[in-house]
């Protein structure tokens, strides 16, 4: 499983109530609150899915946002086809949206270019009929209806054929309703409410079949929704906030009997949502394993109010997984994508999670073929579990089917009938204008008239109608008067949708004259048509095909987990939170787990080493790299940007000089001789002139001419700076002693300790700073500054912000004691120096701890006896190139070849393994080398899996993880430095290669009871 | 959502002389039919010191508007050279175009314009009495400033407390430390700009 929580969705930080993937997978819509509207966001599924995308800045990430609900929008749900969206909210209006085909994308005027929406959505219709907030709306299979509910404590049943037509208001809820589900086979709709009741309710006269209220008894109306489940076998229907011995509880009821035995149990708070996947599944089978035919089971995940999320399988009798503290706010929605292994969940605090599983975790989902075969064994034929080929040919064994039958052929009459419309309209186009006809002529033939009061009105000319498709009769409800022309200017939405001017005819909005490029844009969809032909069609197409040749089980597994005889739920949830808990699927094992857990320990996180020998390996290189800790960071990306520097991360203090004379002084400067007490590093000498090349791609040097010029007596210096040919230059009334550059900064010090600071093209950019003592080495890195001192001080600034980064830090610690010299200094892209010493050892400087850092050694043993080849990620992986790299360089190779060399008990290898591991992750953080980090980090994590340090690795995982988002968030990300995984964060929790090693997660609270009845 | 979007205005005949009259093609987009007429001004702002100086140039009705896209052209002729500060005769100004609906405003595009002497000698020494005739108009239309507000479109229901200011972010194209102007998509200007009509609505 993976998880990952795409921070660029959200409603600017405020709640997010719904969340529907698109049937295809390609889309989701949020609803939520608005800047003072309800918001309805289309959102790309591929940044999701794909980090590739997510990246790239071509692909956008939000489709279409609508703030036309006037208030908070509660619910968002696509038709089963795709074509259409319902949103339904505060404002008691529930609006279905679909696509508009022939606007393309469009920039918003004003707007500077950027796209506004890349795909039109428009609202097609606005059911009215609740007096009050509409909290969930559910299409019915085959889209044929479409149901609300809402707080007016009614549901209405629309006819999604023919919006606005209201089928039924169901009446009999004494509560606010709050939330829907279809029966899979379209026979029932059920309904939960704050009255402390679910009822069912017949599709075929809209009766009420039964209330179910025993298991909420208990319940007091807390929640925002309570979004019910039918399993999609059509089986069971699982409540939401339910209550058993007063613990929250997520109610499971048996279709057959609508029996009441069985719950979900283990979240601390109420249960908000319950969302079946769509798909069943099966176990996958193994290779070579007997092939035991195993009954299909269902999967469903369980929101709460307790910000936490569990998934469970059927047929096992604990949840397959457990997330806590996913959010900061109650979870308000779920959404399986179609193929049933990613989920996206929404909360109240804003923001949404995607999980994604892989089929060794779920099963093998069944084909919609073989899912119809289960429904029609268990049920009979009937309209929503069909595929269309089969109902051409099928008995007809229900009135609804006849009828459905019936609108078929009218459809296919109307369809052929408008296509004959269409044809013969287009050769009328012909002699229509073309938009540019028309824009020429546009002020002389637009119907200018006077009003009464003698003011001037234009009349607008229509350049096309909306493309309000199926539904564009909604808009003429109410047609609007208006002076004179009002009866004329209803034009005609039935042929053709552009209207273009006529001049002979000032008021010629009756007439029709469609041109050819609207034709063209309207391609093959004849207007008029009604909705349900295009979206049976859409739905039934995909599955149909030969019905016969498979063999599956149609006896659906029943729910294992409710066999469970762990009953005592009181004593089960005495055990402390938890923060992740994975299950593997062997329910075997489960047991022992379970007695183990019971007779040690009564905490949260169990470890058990037992049976570790039967689980497949895993841990796959390749989906370990894949997505996780994604940890490049953002900062260092920008700052590269506009800079095609290829080693942009860091630049070696090594500077070349060209000047003979001034080698040697750069010679002295970078050998710097520490005296025993006093250290006196060497200052340059004056010299007449010397270049200084900066980069060479692009190429950059700095020239400078000491008294070159007199002015007045006054003996000027010039610096002179060349950039791919640009060159600036300018003079200083000092002599200069050292210069030093990069692509944003220039800056040179002069004989009066004055320290001069240069944008890269010429500008001061600071006032001479004055150095406390002669300057010995000065060095450029991004914007960074560092100064070096005869003294040994080091002060390193960054002059773009202008901030101090490092206050006159004495070299003293690290250079006392022995006649060390500094053989290398290096100032990182983030304005760490770092100084590698003539013993081997190399440190840096931590700015926020204020202390050096000894982040290398080359007489180090733990590197050359660590041995972690078998967590490498790959070979080109291993080169990680990055400021650790350059210091330790060397060492790391010849390190892991003697490894190998020496026979030492593997325990002791492991220790000195992680303790290298470790020491070069610290080391890579506290360069705030996000690269090195990552590797470094990757090959760590991969190491505590292989060599199943669970504790370690549990604690790494909830480092990384961190609070996942919001408030205390800011104060993590902070220690994460390096930006990657903030703003995309994602950890994969491997379920596999936890099963390897039978390291098991249980919290002791996750369990079906099963009260057997007397 | 407003109910009427602007797609585009277009800047015709541009630049032309101070004298001729101001020529705007509007499309804006209607998602549902409007019971009655938009309302659209040109306002001229003739001095950026004072709104005493600002010209409404014209002011159409504009309907009837049913669902769909629309396009008209505005024309409205010049300002009257006597009402602008000889100061301000040349140089930088601005013009607004402005739409309303139940004497609500709910957009406002701004367009700096640029009026100066085409002639090079005019240019260099200009007469102490601008000349109006030599001068030359100038819009900058690739560069246009749009205010969104949010208004009531329904009548029956009671008007907006406050006019909401929705500047949705588009702003963006020229950075407010540089507008010289007043008013020019700045929301704090807008009711000393238009006094006899902006403030209908709040």
């Amino acid at each position: 499983m993976k998880l990952l929580k795409p921070t660029w969705v959200n409603h600017n930080g405020k709640p997010i109530f719904s969340v529907d993937i698109h049937p295809d997978g390609t889309k989701f819509a949020t609803g939520g609150q608005g800047q003072d509207s309800g918001k309805v966001v289309i959102w790309n599924m591929s940044p999701v899915l794909q980090e590739d995308d997510e990246k790239d800045e071509n692909i956008p990430k939000m489709l279409c946002q609508m703030d036309n609900h006037l208030a908070c929008v509660n619910c968002v749900r696509w038709s089963n086809s795709g074509m259409y969206l319902a949103s339904g909210g505060d404002d008691k209006l529930i609006m279905v949206w679909k696509r508009a085909t022939y606007i393309g994308p469009s920039t918003v005027f004003g707007s500077s270019g950027k796209l506004a929406n890349v795909e039109q959505w428009r609202c097609v219709s606005i059911l009215r009929s609740h007096s009050g907030d509409v909290m969930d709306v559910a299409w019915s299979p085959h889209d044929a209806w479409l149901a609300s509910c809402s707080v007016d404590n009614t549901v209405v049943i629309w006819n999604a054929v023919k919006f606005p037509e209201i089928l039924a208001t169901l009446r009999g809820h004494s509560g606010l309703v709050k939330g829907l589900t279809w029966d899979p086979v379209g026979k029932y709709i059920a309904s939960q409410a704050d009255d402390r009741s679910l009822k069912v309710w017949r599709t075929l006269d809209w009766q009420l079949e039964t209330s179910i209220t025993k298991p909420f008894d208990e319940c007091g109306g807390t929640t925002h929704v309570l979004r019910l489940s039918w399993s999609p076998d059509g089986h069971y229907l699982v409540s939401a906030h339910a209550m058993n011995n007063s613990g929250p509880t997520a109610q499971i009821i048996e279709r057959e009997g609508w029996k009441t035995n069985m719950d979900f149990v283990g979240h601390r708070k109420a249960v908000t949502v319950v969302k079946f996947n769509p798909k069943i599944f099966k176990k996958k089978q193994k290779n070579g394993s007997s092939a035991k035919p195993s009954c299909p089971y269902c999967c469903c995940a369980v929101g709460s109010k307790d910000r936490s999320l569990s998934v469970w399988l059927t047929c096992l009798k604990r949840p397959l997984v457990v997330i806590h503290e996913l959010f900061d706010k109650s979870i308000m929605d779920i959404s399986w994508t179609l193929n049933g292994l990613g989920i996206l969940v929404c909360s109240m605090d804003g923001s949404v999670a995607f999980l994604d599983f892989s089929q060794d975790e779920l099963g093998d989902p069944l084909s919609e073929e073989e899912k119809s075969r289960i429904h029609q064994s268990t049920y009979g034929k009937s309209l929503a579990i069909m595929t269309e080929a089969q109902l051409s040919t099928a008995v007809i064994e229900n009135p609804e089917m006849l009828k459905y039958q019936r609108r078929q052929q009218q459809q296919l009459d109307q369809k052929s009938a408008s296509a004959r419309e269409t044809g013969s309209a287009t050769s009328v186009a012909v002699n229509g204008e073309s938009l540019e006809d028309i824009r020429k002529n546009l002020l002389k033939k637009q119907v200018e008239t006077r009003t009464a009061d003698g003011r001037r009105r234009i009349t607008p000319l229509c350049i096309a109608q909306l493309d309000t498709g199926d539904f564009s009769t909604a808009f003429f409800n109410s047609i609007p008067l208006s002076g004179s022309l009002a009866g004329t200017m209803l034009s005609s939405h039935s042929g053709s949708q552009l209207l273009p001017l006529d001049s002979s005819t000032p008021n010629s909005f009756g007439v029709s004259k469609p041109s050819t490029e609207q034709i063209a844009a309207a391609g093959s969809k004849p207007t008029g048509e009604s909705v349900g032909k295009d979206s049976v069609t859409a739905t039934s197409t995909p599955t149909a095909s030969s019905p016969s040749v498979l063999t599956t089980p149609s006896k659906i597994e029943p729910m294992k987990a409710f066999d469970s005889r762990f009953t005592e739920r009181s004593k089960a949830t005495s055990g402390t939170p938890v923060l992740t808990s994975v299950t593997p699927t062997a329910v075997e094992r489960l047991k022992e787990q379970n007695l183990v857990v019971k007779e040690i320990r009564s905490r949260d996180l169990l470890e058990s080493s037992s049976d570790s020998d039967d689980k497949v390996p895993v841990a796959k290189p390749s989906s370990l790299s894949k997505r996780k800790l994604e940890l490049e960071a953002e900062t260092v990306e920008k700052k590269k940007k506009g800079r095609p520097r290829k080693d942009s991360r860091l630049m070696p203090v090594s500077l070349s000089v060209q000047s003979p004379a001034s080698v040697t002084a750069e010679k002295d400067a970078l050998c710097l001789s520490a005296p025993a007490l006093a250290l006196k590093l060497p200052i340059p000498g004056p010299q007449r002139a010397f270049t200084l090349q900066v980069s060479s791609d692009p190429s950059m040097y700095i020239e400078v001419e000491n008294e070159v010029t007199a002015v007045g007596g006054v003996k000027l210096s010039r610096l002179k700076c060349n950039r791919e040919g640009k060159e600036w230059e300018t003079v200083l009334t000092s002599r200069i002693l050292t210069a030093a550059g990069s692509c944003d900064v220039v800056c040179v010090a002069c004989e009066k300790r004055t320290l001069s600071v240069f944008s890269a093209c010429g500008r001061r950019l600071l006032p001479p700073i004055l150095l406390p003592s002669p300057i010995s080495t000065l060095h450029c890195t991004g914007t960074y500054v560092m100064a070096l001192t005869a003294a040994a001080t080091l002060s390193v600034w960054d002059v773009h912000k202008q901030v101090l980064v490092v206050k006159e830090e004495s070299l003293h610690s690290i250079l006392a004691g022995s006649d060390m010299t500094v053989s290398q200094i290096l100032l990182t892209q983030h304005g760490i120096p770092v100084m590698n010493l003539s013993d081997g050892k190399a440190y840096c400087f931590n700015p926020s701890l204020s202390t050096w850092n000894l982040i290398s050694d080359k007489q180090d043993s733990l590197a050359q006896c660590a041995d972690f080849r078998s967590s490498l990620p790959s070979q080109d992986a291993m080169l990680c190139s990055g400021p650790l790299a350059i210091i330790q360089g060397r060492t790391s190779n010849s390190g892991r070849q003697a490894a190998r060399l020496f026979s030492m008990p593997h325990v002791v290898q492991q220790e000195t393994t992680l303790a290298y591991l470790e020491n070069q992750v610290a080391a890579a953080l506290s360069l705030q080398s996000s690269h090195e980090y990552r590797h470094w980090l990757l090959i760590y994590a991969r190491y505590l899996v292989n060599e199943g340090f669970e504790f370690r690795l549990r604690e790494l995982c909830k480092d990384l993880l961190g609070p996942v988002h919001g408030s205390t968030g800011s104060q993590w990300e902070s220690t994460v430095v390096v930006g990657a995984l903030t703003g995309h964060m994602e950890v994969e929790v491997e379920v596999d290669a936890i099963n390897q090693n039978a390291v098991t997660f249980f919290p002791s609270r996750w369990y079906c009871p099963h009260p057997i009845p007397a | 959502m407003a109910k009427v979007s602007v797609l585009n205005v277009a800047v015709l005949e541009n630049p032309s002389p101070f004298h001729s009259p101001f020529r705007f093609e509007i499309s804006f987009e209607c998602n549902e039919a409007l019971a009655d007429d938009l309302e659209w001004k040109i306002i001229y702002v003739g001095s950026a010191e004072s709104e005493e100086f600002d010209q409404i140039l014209d002011s159409v009705l504009v309907g009837p508007v049913p669902a769909g896209r629309h396009m008209f052209v505005f024309q409205a002729d010049a300002p009257n050279p006597s009402l602008i500060p000889e100061t301000d005769a040349v140089g930088v100004t601005v013009v607004l175009i402005t739409c309303t609906y139940h004497e609500q405003e709910f957009i406002r595009v701004g367009y700096y314009v640029n009026n100066e002497y085409p002639n090079a000698e005019l240019r260099e020494n200009p007469p102490q009495k601008p000349d109006f005739s030599q001068l030359q108009r100038n819009i900058l239309a690739s560069n246009p400033r749009v205010t969104r507000f949010h208004i009531n479109w329904d009548n029956h229901t009671d008007r907006l407390e406050a006019m909401d200011n929705q500047d949705l972010s588009l702003s963006s194209g020229l950075p407010l430390s540089c507008t010289p102007i007043k008013g020019l998509g700045l929301p704090g200007c807008i009711p000393g700009l238009l006094p006899e009509n902006s403030m209908d609505c709040i």
